[in-house]
Formats: C-alpha cells, sequence, structure tokens
C-alpha cells in the first residue's frame, strides 16, 4: 500500500513536469499555430542555467526563478526567429523550432559539456515520499492555475485569447497578432522552464533529455487536441502515473513506450473519427 | 485489385524500366561519370566519408520525395535505415548469404513502412512528424532490449559483403556499391516522379479533395511513397551494416532522422537533385568543419558542437531564406 501511494506521488510529480511542458506546448500553438519543437530545450536550458547559478554561490530559491525567467527570454527569442519574419507559415515555423532545438544542443554541450547534471532539491522525504515531488505538485498546481487566471481574467490574457480564436479579428480591433505570438513563445518558454527546473533534482538531465520531454509534453497535450489545458494537465498526470506504475510493477525498461504509445493510439483514434479531409 | 489499377500498375512498371531516356539529361550522366572517378582521389579516411555522404544520401532522395511529393514530413526515416541494417546483420549473422541478406533489407523496410503507414498516413503535418518521430523510439527502445537484436550492444562481427565469390573487403569497393546504389535510388525515384503515380501524388500536392475527386487513388499513392522512401532507407542501412561490420541501436538515433530531414529541406524538396547536392553539402562541410575542430588545442567538444550548430543554422536559414531549397531556386533562377 506504501508502495502503491510511493508510486502514484512519483507518477504525478513526473506527470506535473509533462503537464508543465505540455501547457507550454498549448499557449504557443493556440497563439501562433505553430507546434514549437524547442518546448524540451527550453527546460533543458533552464535546469542547466540553475546548476550555474548555484555554482555561482546563488541560493536556491532565486537560481530557480532566474532560471525560468532565462527560460522565458530564450523562448521569446525563439519565438522571434520561427514567427518574426512576415509570412512564415505554421508549417515553416515548425521546421525552424526544429532547427532551435539542434541549435540549443551545441549551446547547452558548449557551455555544459555533455554529461548529465543535476541539482539538489528539497531535501528529506514525508510519508515515505521525497519531499520533493510534492514541492512539485505544489509549484505546478499554483503555476497552471495562475495561467489560467492570466488568460481568463486579464486583458492581456484575452487579447492572447481573441488571437488563438481569430487572428484576423483581433488584428482588426488592434491587438498586436505578432507581439502576442511573441509573449506566448515567452510564456511558453517560462513553463517549458518551470518544468526543467521542478523535475531534475528527481531525473538527472543531459542535453538531449528535450527529446523525451517534448514527446511526452506533446502525448499530453495531444489529448486535448493541443488547445485545452485542463485536458493537458489531465494527459499529463495521467501520462506520468501509468510510467510509475508501470516502471514500479512491470518493469523500467517500458516506461518510456507507455507515453508513444499513448500518443500514437489517441492520434490515430482521433483521425479515424474526424476522417481524412480535415488538414491539420 | 481492380482490372484499372492493374492496367496502371503495368504502365508504372513499363515506364520505369523502359529505354526511353527522356528528361534525363546528359548532365546528370556527365556527373555520374565524374562522381564515379572521385572514390579514386580519395584517401582512405575520405573514402568512408564518401561512403557514408552516399548511404545518407539515398535515404535523403527517398525523403525528399516523401516530404516534397507526399508532404508527409517524417522525423523517423532513420527508423528504416535502422531495420534495413539490422535485417542485413541478423541474416548475415545467421548464415544467409550476404548478397541475400542485402537485398532483403529495402524489402524488410518497405514491408514495415506499409504495415505503421496504414494507421499512421492517417495524420498529418505535426502530427505525423510526432507519430514517426514516436515510432523511432519506441523502435529502438525494443531493439536496446531485444536479446535477439544483441541488445544496446547490438550486432558485431559481421562478415563482408561478397558477390558470386568476390569479397568486397576494401573501402573502395563500397565506394562503388553505394555510388550503384545512389544511381538505382536516383534511377526508381525520377521514374516514379515521371510516372502515373508522379503526376497523382502533384495533384495531390496542390489540392487533396480536387485530386481525389478526379480519381486519384490518395490514400495508396502515399502509402506507396512511404514505402519507396523506407526501402531506399532500407537499402542504406543494408549496405551501412556490411561496410562497419557492427551495429547498434545507437548508430540510428534520432538525430540521424533530423540530419536527413535537414539534408532534404536544404537541397530542395521534391527534387532528386537537390536531395543528392543536401546530402554532399551538408556531409562535407561537417566533415570540414570535423576536421579542423579535432586538430590539436581544439576542446574535444568542438566537433559536435560545430556539426550541430551546422545543422542548425542551415535549416534555419535556408527554410527562411530559401523555402525552396538551393537546386530548385537555381533551377527556376536560370
Amino acid at each position: 500500500m506504501a508502495e502503491l501511494l510511493q508510486y502514484l506521488v512519483t507518477g504525478v510529480g513526473i506527470g506535473c513536469a509533462y503537464a508543465l511542458t505540455g501547457s507550454g506546448l498549448v499557449v504557443i500553438y493556440r497563439v501562433t499555430r505553430v507546434v514549437n519543437f524547442a518546448q524540451g530545450s527550453f527546460a533543458v536550458l533552464a535546469a542547466l542555467t540553475v546548476t550555474t547559478l548555484l555554482g555561482a554561490g546563488l541560493p536556491h530559491g532565486l537560481a530557480e526563478i532566474l532560471a525560468v525567467l532565462v527560460a522565458g527570454l530564450i523562448g521569446l527569442l525563439c519565438g522571434l526567429v520561427a514567427t518574426g519574419k512576415p509570412g512564415t507559415t505554421p508549417q515553416t515555423a515548425l521546421i525552424v523550432t526544429l532547427g532551435l532545438g539542434v541549435l540549443a544542443y551545441a549551446v547547452e554541450i558548449l557551455f555544459w559539456g555533455d554529461q548529465p547534471r543535476s541539482f539538489a532539491g528539497l531535501a528529506g522525504s514525508t510519508g515515505g515520499v521525497q519531499t520533493h515531488y510534492l514541492l512539485i505538485i505544489g509549484v505546478t498546481a499554483v503555476v497552471l492555475a495562475a495561467t489560467a487566471l492570466l488568460f481568463a481574467r486579464t486583458d492581456l490574457g484575452r487579447a492572447l485569447t481573441a488571437t488563438a480564436a481569430d487572428p484576423y479579428a483581433a488584428r482588426i480591433v488592434g491587438i498586436d497578432v505578432l507581439r502576442m505570438g511573441l509573449l506566448a513563445f515567452a510564456v511558453g518558454g517560462a513553463l517549458g522552464g518551470l518544468a526543467g527546473v521542478l523535475i531534475t533534482p528527481v531525473q538527472q538531465v543531459s542535453f538531449d533529455s528535450d527529446v523525451a520531454l517534448v514527446v511526452n509534453g506533446f502525448s499530453a497535450a495531444i489529448l486535448g487536441n493541443l488547445t485545452r489545458p485542463a485536458l493537458t494537465l489531465a494527459g499529463g498526470l495521467l501520462l506520468g502515473v501509468v510510467q510509475a506504475l508501470v516502471g514500479g510493477y512491470l518493469s523500467t525498461s517500458y516506461q518510456s513506450e507507455v507515453a508513444l504509445i499513448f500518443m500514437l493510439a489517441v492520434l490515430v483514434a482521433r483521425a479515424g473519427r474526424r476522417g481524412v479531409l480535415e488538414a491539420a | 485489385m481492380t482490372e484499372r489499377s492493374e492496367r496502371h500498375d503495368r504502365v508504372f512498371w513499363s515506364s520505369l524500366f523502359s529505354s526511353r531516356q527522356d528528361g534525363i539529361r546528359w548532365w546528370w550522366i556527365a556527373g555520374a561519370l565524374i562522381v564515379s572517378a572521385v572514390p579514386l582521389l580519395l584517401a582512405p579516411g575520405q573514402l568512408t566519408t564518401f561512403v557514408l555522404l552516399g548511404l545518407s544520401a539515398m535515404a535523403v532522395v527517398g525523403l525528399s520525395l516523401l516530404m516534397g511529393y507526399a508532404g508527409q514530413v517524417s522525423l523517423g526515416q532513420a527508423s528504416f535505415t535502422a531495420i534495413g541494417a539490422y535485417t542485413s546483420g541478423l541474416l548475415a549473422l545467421h548464415h544467409t548469404p550476404p548478397l541475400l541478406a542485402l537485398l532483403a533489407a529495402p524489402i524488410v523496410a518497405a514491408l514495415a513502412a506499409a504495415g505503421v503507414g496504414v494507421p499512421i498516413l492517417r495524420l498529418r503535418g505535426h502530427q505525423l512528424a510526432f507519430a514517426t518521430l514516436a515510432l523511432q523510439l519506441i523502435l529502438l527502445s525494443v531493439l536496446g532490449d531485444a536479446d535477439w537484436a544483441g541488445g544496446a550492444v547490438g550486432l558485431q562481427g559481421l562478415p563482408y559483403l561478397s558477390i558470386g565469390g568476390f569479397e568486397l573487403d576494401a573501402d573502395l569497393d563500397y565506394a562503388y556499391l553505394v555510388l550503384a546504389g545512389v544511381l538505382l535510388v536516383s534511377l526508381i525515384a525520377h521514374r516514379l516522379v515521371r510516372s502515373r503515380v508522379g503526376r497523382g501524388l502533384r495533384a495531390l500536392a496542390t489540392g487533396e479533395t480536387a485530386a481525389e475527386a478526379s480519381g486519384v487513388p490518395v490514400g495508396a499513392y502515399r502509402l506507396l511513397v512511404f514505402a519507396v522512401s523506407a526501402a531506399f532507407a532500407g537499402l542504406a542501412g543494408g549496405i551501412y551494416s556490411f561496410f562497419l561490420g557492427y551495429l547498434a541501436p545507437g548508430s540510428f538515433p534520432v538525430l540521424l532522422s533530423i540530419e536527413y530531414v535537414v539534408m532534404a529541406v536544404v537541397g530542395g524538396l521534391g527534387s532528386i537533385g537537390g536531395a543528392l547536392l543536401g546530402a554532399a553539402l551538408i556531409t562535407v562541410v561537417v566533415q570540414l568543419l570535423t576536421t579542423l575542430a579535432t586538430q590539436p588545442g581544439m576542446p574535444s567538444y568542438a566537433p559536435s558542437v560545430l556539426s550541430y550548430a551546422v545543422y542548425a543554422l542551415l535549416l534555419i536559414a535556408v527554410v527562411l531564406f530559401v523555402p525552396k531549397g538551393i537546386v530548385p531556386t537555381l533551377r527556376r533562377s536560370s
């Protein structure tokens, strides 16, 4: 029983990282229609930045917050490259973000080398579970709630939502669509960065960890067709818990396949229902 | 199979092997002759690069067809290289004649593509991109865990390829084998594009509904191109296994798939010349930088940093500023 509880809590903790990564994808996709392949790189870059800041003597907390801000800034820059040139279609931007993800590899190896890194999280354990998992869950809940409020209750959020709903109409009422897209990239970058910062103490990060993160985040987000934040959260938690249970009771080697097969099943089932005519 | 599609199959296959040389420009032949002299001039280390370049080119020709004509982004094309390589490797280790093992590589890769293609090709755009990426990750993970495939260590001690008692044991032999492979693949791709299938695919690219309404069997053609592109990658994988003599899941990382995409996009999607140029350009640039980066005094991480940077910057620059790719853009402006 204690074992089951432990698997559930660690699963929810890991699932929070997927949900954050997926939410970043959703924020960017809703506003710009771009699927951001570099989403996993934000997490890796933020986590590696934390190791440097901690090494430079900054206290915990400050280092993590700074790293998330850095990730937001990197997100903004990615958005600028991917969508800044007028006439760039979402398909083109997808390939550009793929290139940005590879560029991140070069930057990461240049500054941090190619060995996995980690840093200490919240020490100790509560009820047989590492306390850090509870921190992950708490921070994710607060941040996702705040993001939901940002979108629903502020003028800025409404402008973002308007751009997501109909870019043309948004432009007519005086919303700068490009700027909204960049803002979405910055928010997406910060959410991705937060995922990396939160998860690194319990899971080492190396330059190529981004593939697993972006694939899991995409799997979480695809449940809500890349547009529904609540379903993305549910998808992330589901994936995390199922992976933890599979890893705990069956074998750790099948863990990663679970998310992948889940994603393929959702995609294919949805494509079958929708028919062949609707282009993605 | 209906009578109509049978007739159309006959037309397609006969056009593939007919002696009519229309459309094959003389400079293709001249280019092939010049390139075939290149291996003789290369140093041993450069020969290895030449062979790897040719193998990439084979896979990229297929990917370029798939992306340019069928409009499908595949981020898992290296899975078919892996399937081809493991097919050849496993068969050769189990005492199949090497030539048969090599021939099985493209066939098994095409069958695998046809199998996964039926559900997967219903997806479009980013969904297909993630789905193909996911399939490659699953394949790598399965190969890494499978005892019959040697697990993470992979297959070792593969024999050399031998054709009728002649053993291909020198790099030069493989250089010419690869050259023949590239020629074969380009010829098939060229014929495919010029055939009824190619016209159907072009119609498909401009308007799916219109193409379907005009009687183009959209799904079947997509699947055909997917299988053909997989066969090309599989053949490259088969030659790779005999050339290097060992295989591991790590030989076919996701980055290899991305490398293929970069080569195809830089050269120009849907253009065979573009695929060949893209493969050659990227391989040569990365090789030059690697040589530079392994000079004494350079840090140990320099080669990987430089090659990642080259892939990334070339991909981004071409996509944004030369969206059609190098070869189609040059052809249009000349």
